[in-house]
């Protein structure tokens, strides 16, 4: 996690004055290490959250008066750069998302708004490859990825094949290359055996997709249903829940004004305030 | 620079004034000064040391690694004989100032 806080912190120095990233960036990346060593030690989710807020405070308020040192003159221009990086920043390496359906549950339940790192399983460009070290997706990760049936919508699930894999289903048993797999992270909640959702003969993952499931086991619209992922839909890695409140689909998946009043109303007895900070795993 | 001091460039140099440090040590000993209420970001901590290193407060030391961290090499800073007598001057200014609320009963500790 230290890594991948680590890694953000790094592509978010851009934003600083080149001057002043070439003097001081290193530091500030080992400071921003060290610390966050710290926080994570001490397994403090309050702490945590406030390390966080913190972390994007200084960050907006220093890069912001750095280039306003920088640049005394042009004073406009350097604000129109400050914002496009901000923007590029805050649609490049993170993104926010919010769980609109219980196909995860018993890992991310509905309502639960996540920031998601679209920077891990990036492909990574001609240049990229220099600045981000890129991890490919490995069995069990949660990804986000566009929902290949409409790239509109965004879902999050676990990798159950790589490409190569023989999958296959027998009574809500997952068989991988010909062995049981072990899921602690599923939940069952239905005790009958449907073949048509609990039984698939094995299939090949083919070249660059992958076969995914939702943790909900019996109530999860994944791959069984709807086919492979190809590997260029997924966006990226669920980072950490910042806001989780209970409320239904509809309402998460288009916003309207009964909702907002909702939140008004009840943010603070409907915000599931130990989701705070929970780190999907 | 000029007083009164920001509070960032003051706890930086009450952090080193009887050791040289880095950056993190910086950091840590500003938050134990202030029980934990200043928790200096690392562009606060870098943009107050790149101002005090060019107003000559501070200066840079040796590069060396830290013996209580396990990795490389650290940049350490040390105050400069201009950068105690600035921070000396701000501590008699804030002094002053709590004697005043001391004597206006605003603070424990005054003449009844």
């Amino acid at each position: 996690m230290v890594e991948r806080f680590s890694r953000i912190y790094r592509a978010l120095l851009y934003t600083y004055p080149r001057q002043f990233r070439l003097e001081f960036g290193g530091e500030m990346e080992q400071l921003f290490r060290d610390r966050c060593k710290d926080v994570a030690r001490t397994n403090d989710r309050m702490m945590m959250l406030n390390f966080i807020v913190n972390s994007v405070l200084d960050w907006i308020k220093t890069s912001v008066r750095e280039r306003a040192v920088a640049a005394p003159r042009g004073f406009v221009n350097e604000w129109i750069v400050t914002i496009l990086l901000y923007l590029f920043a805050s649609t490049t390496l993170v993104q926010a998302y919010v769980i609109p359906t219980g196909s995860m549950e018993s890992n991310l339940k509905v309502g639960d708004h996540m920031l998601v790192d679209r920077t891990t399983y990036a492909k990574p460009g001609p240049l990229g490859r220099y600045v981000m070290p890129y991890e490919d997706v490995k069995h069990g990760d949660i990804v986000a990825f566009l929902y290949p049936k409409d790239t509109h919508q965004t879902f999050v699930k676990r990798v159950i094949g790589l490409p190569g894999d023989r999958i296959g289903m027998v009574d809500k048993q997952v068989i991988r290359n010909g062995s049981a797999l072990i899921e602690p992270y599923t939940q069952h909640i239905d005790p009958e055996i449907d073949p048509s959702r609990d039984d698939f003969p094995e299939l090949t993952v083919p070249q660059d997709k992958l076969f995914v499931l939702g943790d909900n086991r019996d109530n999860s619209l994944d791959s069984r249903y709807w086919g492979f992922v190809p590997r260029e839909n997924v966006v990226g890695k669920p980072l950490f829940v910042y806001w989780s409140y209970d409320a239904p689909t509809s309402d998460l998946e288009h916003w309207n004004v009964a909702h907002l009043v909702d939140v008004m109303e009840h943010f603070f007895t409907k915000t599931r305030w130990d989701r705070t900070f929970l780190v999907p795993r | 620079m000029h007083t009164p001091l920001t509070p960032p460039v003051f706890h930086i140099l009450l952090a080193l004034a009887d050791e040289e440090r880095h950056g993190y040590g910086i950091m840590q000993d500003v938050a134990w000064q202030t029980n934990d209420a200043l928790q200096l970001g690392p562009g606060t901590l870098y943009g107050c040391l790149k101002r005090m290193l060019a107003a000559g407060l501070v200066e840079e030391s040796a590069e060396r690694p830290d013996p209580k961290m396990d990795d490389g090499r650290r940049r350490y800073y040390r105050m400069t004989t201009l950068g105690r007598r600035v921070v000396r001057a701000e501590a008699e200014r804030l002094a002053g100032a709590v004697t005043a609320a001391r004597a206006r009963r605003l603070l424990a500790g005054g003449k009844a």
